[in-house]
C-alpha cells in the first residue's frame, strides 16, 4: 500500500513540475529570459541523462559531456552548411575551413546537408561512441571508480582531437555563426517560445519515459546491479549488456540535450565537451539527487541558477567560485542523496508520526526509508 | 491522502516562492527601458576573472575600469555618469554568451567592452547581431572579419607584420620556422607571413602548432636544432610562451643566431618567464610599456597606482584602456539626445584619441583602428627596447592578404572581377 | 642514430615530469581508493609556495623544497582529516568532494596571489646546458630526472622497507583485519594523503621554472597524471614508472612526426584495448566497499 502511494506521489510530483515548466511562457514573454530558462532546461536533460546511468545503474560517467558535445556538433554542422559565410565570401565553404585553407568539403561533412541525417547523428554518434567504450569496459568487468577515470580520459581525448583537428571542426573556436533551425515552417530561434517549448516537452517526455524504464524489468535489474553486481551475475543475467545498454541510452539522451544546446546557444564549442562541464553535470546530479530523475533535473536548474545569480552580483564577483566549491562539499558531506532526499526525510518523519498516532502511543517504529539507495 | 495532497501543494508553493526569492534577478524584466536612462550610461565590462584566460583578462578588466573611473572623475559624459556592469564570464564561451545576453538585454548596456580570445568574441557575436548592440574588442586578432556590431581596436595582421618580416629577413636571414598555438589566430598570421616571405624570397623550414596550454617543448626544440632556422616566428600564446622561452634557453639555443620573433609575447609573459629568458628576442606590437611618450608615462603611473606597484601594462590592456576614451568621445559627440548602439558606432567613426602608443583613429571604412606598429627587443629587465617604430600610423586592413575582399561599414564585400 | 639519442632524452625528460606528478596520485589512489581530482591543484600549490618563498625570502629553489613538501603535505593532511575521512564508505563521492576542494584552492590562490602568470627562478647553476658524449642537454631537465628517480627510490623504501609502509600495505589489502591487529587506519590514511599531496607539491615546485605558474596550471597536469594511472594501474610502483615511461616516450616519438594530441589519443585507445585483453592481469581493480 505504502509503496503504491509513494509511486503515486512521485508521479504527482513529476507531473506538477512538468506543468509548471510548460506554463512558464504564459508568464514570461521576454526572449532573453526564455532563452535563459531554456538553457537551464537543457542542463536539466543532461543531468537526467547522468542520473540514468549513475543514479540507477551505478555507472559514474565522468565523460557525460562527450555525448553532449558530439550532439551539439552534429546540429551545428547541419546549421553551418546552411549558413552563408559572410566573412569569407558567399558561396564558399564554411568560414573556418576557408581560414584553414581547406578547399573541398570533407566527406564526413557531406551527409549533414540533410537535417534528418544530422538529427539521427546527434543521437547516433554519442550512442556509438558509448557503445564502443562500454563494450571494452563492461565486458572486462571494470567497475566503480575505474569506469570514472576511463570515461574522463575518453572525454579529454575526444576534446583534444576536436581542438586539434580545427580544419574540420573549427578547433578551439568551435562552430560559430549559425543559421536558425527551421523544420515544418517552425523556426527554432535561440530566443523563441518554440525553442523553449521544444526543450520543455523533451524534458517532460524524458522524465516520464525514464520513470517507465526504471520501473520496467530492465530498470529493476539495473538497480539491482547498482546495489550488488555480483549477485545479479549469479542470477544469470548478463550484467555487461545491461550496463552497456543504459550507458548508451544515457549518452543518447546527452546527445539530444547537446543538439538543443546548439539551438539555445547559437554555436558549438569544444568547451561543451570539456572537463569542467562534465564534472558540473555530476555536481548537478549529486546536488539534486542522483537516484531521482526529477531531482537530477531540478539539481541542474537550481545549481546553474544559483551560480548565475552569484556571479552576476557585484558582491560575489570574486568569491562566487569559492562559494560554489564550498556549497558543493557541504552537499556531498551532509546530503549524499541530494536535495530531493529532503522530501523523503520529511515524508518519513510524517509517516512515522502517523504510524505512531495510529498505534495510540508514541513508539519507535522502524519505517525503513524507501529504496532510494545509499550513495555508493 | 487528501491531507497529504494539500500539504504537498503547500510545499510546492513554498518551494516556488523560495526559488523566486532565491534568484530575484531572473524575474526582473526591463527590456522596455531605454539606453542611458536616468542620467547614467551603462556599459558592460566582460572580461574573465576566473578560468584559464583570467591570466590576461584581469588586466583588461583593470584597464577598462580605470578608464571609466577617469572619465567619471572628469565629470562623466555630458554630465552623465558611466556605470560599468562587471561580469565574470569565467573563460568559458557559453558563459560569455550568457553574460553578454544579460548585459545587452537585461541591463540594457549601450556598449560592451570585452574579451580576449577569438573564441569568446565569436561566441558573443550572435547576441550583438540579434540585439543590434555594439561590442568593443581590444585584442589583436587574425583579421578577416568585418562585423557591423564590433569596434576592433587591436591590431590586425598587416599592422603587425608588414614592417616586421622585411626587417627580420634583412637582419637575420630567410629561413623561418613558424610555431604557433593551435587555433585560428596563429594559422591566419602564418598565412600572411608566408605570403610576405614569398615576396621576399624567404623560406619556411617548419610549421608547427602546439595545443593551447601546451608546456612541453622539448620535441619542438629538437626540431629547431635540426632545421637551424634564422628566425623562429612565434604566435604561441599565454602560459605556453613562458614554457617555450625557458626551455629554449635551457636547451642552449642562442637568440643572437636564432631569435624568436613574436606577435603575442607581452610584458606579462616576460615578467612570468623572467627577463633573462626573453632577452634578445623580439615582439612586434603597437604598444610597449617602455614606450616613451607623456601619455604612456601617465597611463603606466596611473595603472600602477590604481592596481598595484608590480602590475604591468601591455599591448592588449592599452587598447582596452583607450577604447573606453574613444567610446566617451563618440557619446559626447551625440549630445544628450538619443544614444543607441548604432548611433555610438556611427559617432565613433573617425574619432581620434591621443593614446599611450600615439594618436589613434577609428577607421570609418571598417571600424578597425589606425595604430603605430613598433618592434621591441626584450631586455633582461623585463622591458622591451624599442628599436623600430613606424613613421606614421598604419591603416587597418582586415582583408589585406585577400585582394578580392574588402571590409566596409556594411560588412564584407567581394569585389567583382 | 643522430636523432635517436635526443629523442630518447626528450622522452625521459617528459617521463620524469609525468612520474613526479603521477606518483602522488597513484599512491593515494592505490592505498585509499580515493580519486583525488584536487591533485593538480596540489601541484599548483607547490609552485605557488616556491614563488612566495622566493619573493619574500629570496630563497633558492632547491632550499625551498622541504618547505614546499611540508606545507603542501600539511594542506593535504588537513583535507583528509576534514573532508576525505568522511567519505571512505563512498569512493565515488570523493571524486566530487576533491573537485570542490580543487575549485576552492584555485580561487583562493587567485584571490591571494593574483590571477597573472608568476615567475619562479631557476637555480643559477642549472640554467645553462651541459655537454656529454658530444650531445648537449638541459641541465635543469637532468636535475629533474635525478630528483624524480630519488623520490621514486624514497617512496619505494617508504612503502616496502618501513613499518609505516607495512601498515599501509596491510590496510590496502584488508582494512578491517588490519584494524584488528591494532593499526590505526585513520592515521595511516591521513599520512598517506599528506605524503601524496607533498609529492604533488614537489612536482609543482620542480616544473615551475620550466613552465609557468598560474592558478589553473594544475588542470592540465592532472589529466596527464590520470592517463598514467589508467595505463599503469595502481598495483605497484612499477606500473606507474613503466607507464610514465611509455607515455613519455610515445609523446616524444609521435610528436616528432605528428603532434602531441594524436599521441595522447593513440595512447588512450591503446589503454582501452589493453583493458579488454587483460582485464585481470593489468587492471583488476578492487573497489573498496567497506
Amino acid at each position: 500500500m505504502t509503496s503504491q502511494r509513494q509511486a503515486l506521489h512521485r508521479l504527482g510530483g513529476y507531473a506538477a513540475v512538468c506543468v509548471l515548466i510548460l506554463l512558464v511562457p504564459l508568464f514570461v514573454s521576454d526572449g532573453y529570459l526564455l532563452n535563459k530558462f531554456a538553457r537551464y532546461l537543457v542542463f536539466g536533460i543532461l543531468s537526467l541523462a547522468l542520473s540514468l546511468s549513475w543514479g540507477y545503474a551505478g555507472i559514474l560517467n565522468l565523460g557525460q559531456a562527450a555525448g553532449f558535445g558530439l550532439g551539439s556538433y552534429c546540429m551545428a554542422m547541419a546549421l553551418k552548411l546552411r549558413t552563408i559565410p559572410i566573412q569569407t565570401g558567399a558561396g564558399g565553404l564554411p568560414d573556418f575551413m576557408v581560414w584553414n585553407n581547406v578547399h573541398t568539403l570533407p566527406w564526413f561533412w557531406q551527409p549533414f546537408h540533410s537535417y534528418a541525417f544530422a538529427l539521427l547523428a546527434g543521437i547516433g554518434v554519442p550512442v556509438l561512441v558509448a557503445f564502443l567504450i562500454g563494450w571494452f569496459v563492461f565486458r572486462a568487468r571494470v567497475s566503480g571508480v575505474y569506469v570514472a577515470i576511463i570515461t574522463l580520459a575518453m572525454l579529454v581525448v575526444i576534446n583534444l582531437v576536436i581542438i586539434d583537428q580545427q580544419r574540420y571542426t573549427g578547433g578551439f573556436n568551435g562552430i560559430t555563426d549559425l543559421t536558425t533551425f527551421k523544420v515544418f515552417g517552425v523556426e527554432f530561434g535561440a530566443y523563441s517560445v518554440s525553442t523553449y517549448y521544444l526543450a520543455a516537452v523533451i524534458l517532460t517526455l524524458l522524465l516520464f519515459l525514464g520513470l517507465a524504464l526504471m520501473n520496467s524489468k530492465t530498470g529493476l535489474i539495473l538497480q539491482a546491479i547498482r546495489d550488488d553486481e555480483t549477485r545479479v551475475r549469479y542470477f544469470g543475467y548478463d550484467v555487461a549488456n545491461y550496463q552497456n545498454f543504459i550507458f548508451c541510452v544515457s549518452a543518447g539522451v546527452a546527445g539530444l540535450a547537446g543538439m538543443l544546446y546548439t539551438l539555445v546557444m547559437e554555436f558549438a564549442s569544444p568547451t561543451f565537451l570539456a572537463v569542467p562541464i562534465s564534472l558540473s553535470i555530476v555536481i548537478w546530479c549529486a546536488v539534486g539527487g542522483r537516484a531521482s530523475l526529477l531531482g537530477a533535473a531540478l539539481g541542474a536548474i537550481v545549481v546553474t541558477g544559483v551560480q548565475g545569480s552569484l556571479s552576476d552580483s557585484k558582491t560575489f564577483l570574486d568569491t562566487w567560485m569559492l562559494i560554489m566549491g564550498a556549497l558543493f562539499i557541504v552537499v556531498v558531506l551532509f546530503l549524499p542523496n541530494g536535495l530531493i532526499s529532503i522530501v523523503d526525510v520529511i515524508r518519513d518523519k510524517r509517516e512515522r508520526r502517523r504510524l505512531a498516532a495510529a498505534a495510540g502511543a508514541p513508539r519507535r517504529t522502524a519505517v525503513v526509508a524507501p529504496s532510494r539507495s545509499a550513495a555508493r | 491522502m487528501s491531507i497529504d495532497r494539500r500539504k504537498f501543494l503547500k510545499g510546492t508553493a513554498t518551494a516556488g516562492v523560495a526559488a523566486a526569492a532565491g534568484f530575484p534577478h531572473i524575474w526582473i524584466k526591463n527590456a522596455s527601458l531605454a539606453y542611458a536612462a536616468g542620467g547614467e550610461i551603462k556599459v558592460g565590462v566582460l572580461y574573465s576573472l576566473t578560468g584559464t584566460t583570467a591570466i590576461i583578462e584581469t588586466s583588461l578588466n583593470h584597464a577598462t575600469i580605470m578608464a571609466i573611473e577617469e572619465i567619471n572623475a572628469a565629470g562623466g559624459i555630458n554630465g552623465m555618469k558611466v556605470v560599468p556592469v562587471i561580469e565574470d564570464p569565467a573563460s568559458d564561451p557559453a558563459t560569455f554568451a550568457e553574460k553578454a545576453r544579460r548585459l545587452v538585454v537585461g541591463e540594457k548596456c549601450v556598449s560592451v567592452f570585452g574579451s580576449y580570445t577569438s573564441a569568446s568574441r565569436k561566441a558573443v557575436l550572435p547576441v550583438f547581431e540579434k540585439y543590434h548592440n555594439l561590442y568593443w574588442y581590444p585584442t589583436l586578432y587574425e583579421g578577416r572579419e568585418c562585423s557591423t556590431n564590433v569596434m576592433y581596436t587591436g591590431a590586425v595582421p598587416n599592422q603587425q607584420q608588414k614592417d616586421l618580416i622585411p626587417w627580420l629577413v634583412k637582419n637575420f636571414g630567410k629561413k623561418f620556422y613558424l610555431i604557433g598555438s593551435n587555433y585560428i589566430y596563429p594559422k591566419e598570421e602564418n598565412n600572411v607571413c608566408k605570403i610576405l616571405l614569398k615576396q621576399l624570397g624567404g623560406e619556411v623550414v617548419g610549421e608547427e602548432y602546439v595545443p593551447l596550454g601546451h608546456s612541453e617543448f622539448s620535441a619542438v626544440i629538437n626540431k629547431f636544432k635540426e632545421t637551424q632556422p634564422n628566425v623562429i616566428f612565434s604566435t604561441v600564446v599565454g602560459d605556453s610562451v613562458v614554457a617555450l622561452h625557458r626551455q629554449y634557453k635551457a636547451a642552449g639555443l642562442d637568440p643572437k643566431k636564432m631569435p624568436m620573433a613574436s606577435l603575442t609575447t607581452s610584458e606579462d609573459e616576460v615578467a612570468a618567464m623572467g627577463g633573462e629568458f626573453a632577452a634578445g628576442h623580439f615582439t612586434s606590437a603597437p604598444y610597449f610599456m617602455s614606450y616613451d611618450s607623456p601619455e604612456n608615462h601617465k597611463f603606466v603611473e596611473a595603472f600602477k597606482k590604481r592596481w598595484g606597484k608590480d602590475k604591468t601594462t601591455n599591448f592588449v590592456s592599452e587598447p582596452a584602456y583607450f577604447q573606453v576614451h574613444l567610446f566617451k568621445q563618440a557619446v559626447a559627440k551625440l549630445g544628450k539626445g538619443s544614444i543607441t548602439p548604432a548611433d555610438v558606432r556611427k559617432a565613433a567613426w573617425g574619432q581620434e584619441y591621443k593614446a599611450p602608443e600615439g594618436l589613434v583613429k577609428i577607421d570609418p571604412k571598417n571600424s578597425h583602428t589606425y595604430l603605430w606598429p613598433k618592434i621591441g627587443e626584450w631586455q633582461t629587465s623585463g622591458q622591451a627596447k624599442i628599436i623600430e617604430e613606424s613613421k606614421e600610423w598604419v591603416e587597418p586592413l582586415p582583408y589585406w592578404a585577400y585582394p578580392g575582399q574588402v571590409c566596409t561599414p556594411d560588412g564584407m564585400v567581394e569585389k567583382k572581377g | 642514430m643522430n636523432s635517436i639519442i635526443p629523442q630518447i632524452s626528450v622522452g625521459l625528460s617528459i617521463a620524469s615530469i609525468l612520474l613526479l606528478i603521477a606518483l602522488g596520485l597513484a599512491i593515494i589512489y592505490g592505498t585509499m581508493g580515493v580519486i583525488n581530482l584536487a591533485h593538480g591543484d596540489f601541484v599548483m600549490l607547490g609552485a605557488y609556495t616556491v614563488w612566495f618563498l622566493q619573493k619574500q625570502f629570496a630563497m633558492n629553489l632547491i632550499t625551498t623544497l622541504p618547505f614546499v613538501f611540508a606545507f603542501v603535505g600539511a594542506v593535504g593532511w588537513l583535507a583528509e582529516r576534514m573532508l576525505i575521512r568522511h567519505l571512505y564508505q563512498r569512493p565515488l563521492d570523493t571524486i566530487l568532494a576533491t573537485w570542490g576542494l580543487g575549485v576552492i584552492m584555485q580561487q583562493a590562490v587567485r584571490l591571494l596571489a593574483g590571477a597573472e602568470l608568476r615567475y619562479v627562478k631557476m637555480p643559477d647553476f642549472l640554467i645553462n646546458p651541459v655537454h656529454f658524449f658530444g650531445y648537449e642537454d638541459s641541465a635543469y631537465r637532468i636535475f629533474i630526472f635525478a630528483l624524480a628517480v630519488a623520490l621514486l627510490i624514497a617512496t619505494y623504501v617508504l612503502i616496502y622497507k618501513t613499518e609505516f609502509g607495512l601498515r599501509m600495505r596491510a590496510i590496502t589489502q584488508n582494512r578491517d583485519v588490519s584494524r584488528c591487529f591494532g593499526i590505526n587506519a585513520g592515521r595511516v590514511y591521513a599520512l598517506t594523503f599528506a605524503y601524496g599531496a607533498g609529492l604533488a607539491g614537489i612536482a609543482g615546485a620542480l616544473v615551475s621554472p620550466l613552465k609557468s605558474v598560474a592558478p589553473d596550471m594544475g588542470t592540465g597536469y592532472v589529466v596527464d597524471a590520470f592517463l598514467v594511472v589508467v595505463l599503469g594501474g595502481v598495483h605497484s610502483l612499477l606500473g606507474t614508472v613503466a607507464s610514465s615511461y611509455v607515455i613519455g616516450q610515445a609523446d616524444a616519438v609521435l610528436a616528432s612526426w605528428s603532434d602531441d594530441t594524436i599521441a595522447k589519443a593513440v595512447v588512450f585507445l591503446g589503454v582501452v584495448v589493453l583493458i579488454r585483453l587483460f582485464p585481470q592481469g593489468l587492471f583488476a581493480m578492487r573497489v573498496r566497499r567497506s
